[in-house]
């Protein structure tokens, strides 16, 4: 056993402690990495945060504080107002239909047929492809009329649709676009879950006379709650953030239908398109969404606890 | 094994505080003692001077041949060039730099971006070079000088200025049995022969225009509004004027061919009009100098832009400037003493000639220019004549940026059939005052 050491009066001094000690390495090997997040990501929090208090352009020098009026404006800001009411249409959309398709793809690709590994990979492919090459894309699939998309689906009597050029379809447009850019991510995680639905629960439920369905239904859905709760609040994160689509394709319009938050405050902080001494503004703005994104992600986790009966 | 472990995490603290402060060095060599020149750097966004496929980038290669020439020349002043990126984030990039007070000595900006440039720590006020007789300010085109001077300052020498006409597809025209555009064509002729040039079937549109609501969206429509004889804000720059009869009669212009006719291409991403334009699906673009280079695949002619019936014939002129900031008062003159070596015009009428640029000082636009400047650069003549018809430039404000959201906006609603022109004006006049007026 250790021998009482503090009741020595002259231990090893504080340096000669840290040189003797085992997390020494440790600390030296993770400092590279602490030292890269402080910089990028705790000191723009902060710095963030000061700005939030300020008037300020980031092109001027001159930032007087303002106390926390930046905040109490946010509420009578009708572009921000809009952007919110965007981010929660879209997320509406975006997060019950790329899991829902995502589950229906997995359970496709977790069949034993030909050329599996090929449909997988097909699968994940729009993910590793670049927002902007997506973007070009569909500009041209979605075009009213040099698209393909408006094309077949008037071999089958649909449409023209205006898709990016119509204010009421350029937020559904762009739903379509992420959600085929980011369905193969869900897929795979889904797939990787019902990979690891264990073979005797199923066998049991056939055994006992279970359809199909009702094993789908009673066995291997509630085994995909914790994947399905990592979906949820992984793609509401990502909704909520939503961005490079949204810069690139629609760059907000037409007249504001796809103006979403971050986008309004990238706009805000470094354009001056919705005023010159707006980056303080912006970080405020910044600092809201911070905080509905916690809270959402809190309030998943809260219910997940109450639906979701196994943990991964 | 601890011991080794220590060292190799030493080793990677110290290979990242190297990697971390090697950036210095170089970027702070200003030679000061006596003998070593003084080292000034220029950010452009022309990209590298050859591109990967082995093209070579004549706009870079021109700039790049004159700091050569210009380092070759003396020897107090070593001049470096950075491609620091596209002229559309150059003053993104600036804002950073401010931030960490690394700015450049020259910086390429757009002049809509001047009066936010203004509010800028140590931007310098050229006056002193501008004022000197033997530099001749005023040989450079009036709508240019004006647009880099705000509040009497003098915040940046013309870089490259540029304007707007019409393109247009000559075969089309011919096809559709329209004569091609005069130099006396009106907005009616405009309409009419996007009209007949429409044809659902191929499908063909008249005209493409940019309708991201950005301030392309609204220098087009800036330079019907003056030809209609209207003004962006009131004289003293308080209000909006543009909801006026004549800000109607441009916008319903436009109106006609979006809605009535169904003849206009409209670019919501303002991505696809110069793809449209070169494939021979569009009859006519309204655009500038720079975009003729891709218009590789068809016949195109330019024209001046149509005049209304009560009016003239103008154009916008969209010019972009050399910015100096000061980094010290040797590298201050340094650079001083640069740019007016580099806007001299010797220097200018060299660049035009290599890369189709439109000189900036009248004195090099002479017939015989004109003439060999059109043998090189097809079409590109009439831009170079069409700065005569630059009789107005959008105002000079810090909160520009924010009049132009709010008229994009609004031409953008007619355009998509979302409002009509007098409303839409109306609607977004009041929102300008209420910018103007500090709200």
């Amino acid at each position: 056993m250790a021998t009482v050491e503090e009741a020595t009066p002259s231990g090893p001094s504080l340096a000669q402690r840290i040189w003797h000690s085992d997390n020494l390495a440790g600390w030296l090997f993770v400092l590279p990495a602490v030292f890269l997040v402080a910089l990028f990501s705790i000191f723009p929090i902060i710095w963030g945060f000061i700005l939030s208090l300020q008037k300020a352009s980031l092109l001027s020098p001159i930032r007087p504080f303002v106390g926390i009026d930046n905040y109490t404006k946010i509420a009578s800001d009708p572009h921000a107002i809009t952007a919110a009411r965007n981010a929660v249409v879209y997320t509406f959309l975006f997060v019950p239909s790329s899991i829902a398709i995502a589950m229906f793809l997995a359970i496709a690709l977790n069949q034993k047929i030909r050329l599996i590994r090929f449909y997988r990979l097909a699968v994940f492919i729009p993910v590793a492809v670049s927002t902007i090459a997506t973007g070009v894309m569909f500009l041209w699939v979605f075009d009213a009329t040099f698209g393909i998309a408006n094309w077949a689906l008037g071999q089958v009597g649909l449409g023209p649709f205006g898709w990016f050029n119509s204010p009421q379809g350029a937020l559904p447009s762009l739903v379509i676009m992420t959600v085929w850019g980011w369905l193969g991510f869900d897929t795979i995680i889904y797939l990787a879950a019902l990979q690891g639905v264990p073979h005797e629960l199923v066998e049991a439920a056939a055994v006992d006379g279970a359809t199909r369905w009702s094993t789908f239904r009673n066995v291997t859905l509630p085994l995909l709650g914790p994947a399905t709760l990592l979906l949820v609040v992984w793609s509401t994160i990502s909704a909520v953030q939503l961005f490079d689509e949204v810069y690139f394709v629609t760059k907000g319009g037409p007249l504001e239908h796809t103006s979403v938050p971050v986008f309004y405050i990238f706009k805000l902080a470094f354009t001056s398109s919705f005023g010159f001494s707006a980056a303080g503004y912006a970080a405020a703005l910044a600092y809201v969404l911070f905080l509905v994104i916690l809270g959402l992600t809190l309030a998943q986790f809260w219910l997940g606890k109450r639906v979701v009966h196994y943990s991964s | 094994m601890r011991r080794r472990a220590l060292a190799a995490a030493l080793l990677g603290v110290a290979l990242i505080a190297a990697a971390c402060t090697s950036s210095d060095s170089s970027g702070s060599s200003s030679g000061s003692g006596s003998g070593e020149p003084v080292t000034i750097t220029l950010w452009h966004g022309y990209g590298k001077v050859e591109s990967p496929n082995g093209q070579i980038n004549h706009e870079a290669l021109s700039l790049q041949n004159q700091i050569d020439a210009f380092n070759a020349s003396q020897t107090g002043i070593r001049v470096e060039d950075v491609f620091c990126c596209s002229n559309d984030n150059a003053l993104e990039k600036l804002t950073v730099a401010l931030q960490g007070d690394l700015q450049p000595d020259v910086t390429y900006q757009y002049g809509t971006s001047m009066a936010q440039i203004a509010t800028a720590p140590g931007v310098m006020d050229l006056a002193p070079l501008t004022q000197d007789a033997a530099y001749d300010w005023t040989d450079f085109f009036e709508g240019v000088r004006a647009a880099g001077t705000i509040d009497g300052k003098v915040l940046g020498v013309p870089a490259q200025v540029g304007n707007l006409a019409v393109i247009y597809n000559k075969d089309l025209f011919a096809a559709a049995n329209v004569p091609e555009p005069t130099a006396d064509w009106t907005w009616d002729d405009f309409v009419a022969a996007a009209k007949a040039i429409e044809d659902p079937s191929t499908p063909t549109f008249g005209m493409a225009f940019p309708a991201d609501g950005s301030e392309d969206t609204v220098w087009h429509f800036d330079a019907m509004l003056w030809e209609a004889g209207g003004d962006i804000l009131t004289e003293d720059n308080t209000h909006a004027a543009f909801n006026s009869p004549a800000g109607v009669e441009a916008l319903t212009t436009l109106q006609t061919m979006a809605i009535s006719d169904q003849s206009m291409f409209i670019d919501e991403a303002n991505s696809k009009i110069d793809a449209l334009f070169n494939a021979g699906n569009v009859g006519m673009v309204i655009s500038g100098p720079w975009a003729v280079s891709g218009y590789k695949d068809i016949n195109y002619g330019v024209q001046v832009m149509p005049a209304y019936a009560s009016g003239s014939h103008q154009t916008i002129s969209g010019q972009d400037f050399w910015v100096a900031f000061d980094n010290g008062s040797e590298r201050a003159a340094a650079t001083q003493t640069f740019l007016e070596w580099l806007t001299a015009p010797e220097q200018i009428q060299q660049d035009s000639m290599e890369t189709g640029h439109l000189p900036t000082r009248s004195s090099i636009v002479t017939d015989q220019f004109v003439t060999d400047f059109n043998t090189k650069f097809p079409g590109e003549g009439l831009f170079a004549e069409n700065l005569n018809n630059v009789q107005k430039a959008r105002p000079a404000l810090t909160s520009y940026d924010q009049v132009s959201q709010i008229m994009g906006q609004a031409i953008v609603s007619v355009l998509l059939g979302q409002a009509e022109p007098q409303q839409a004006l109306d609607d977004a006049a009041a929102e300008v005052d209420q910018v103007l007026a500090g709200g």
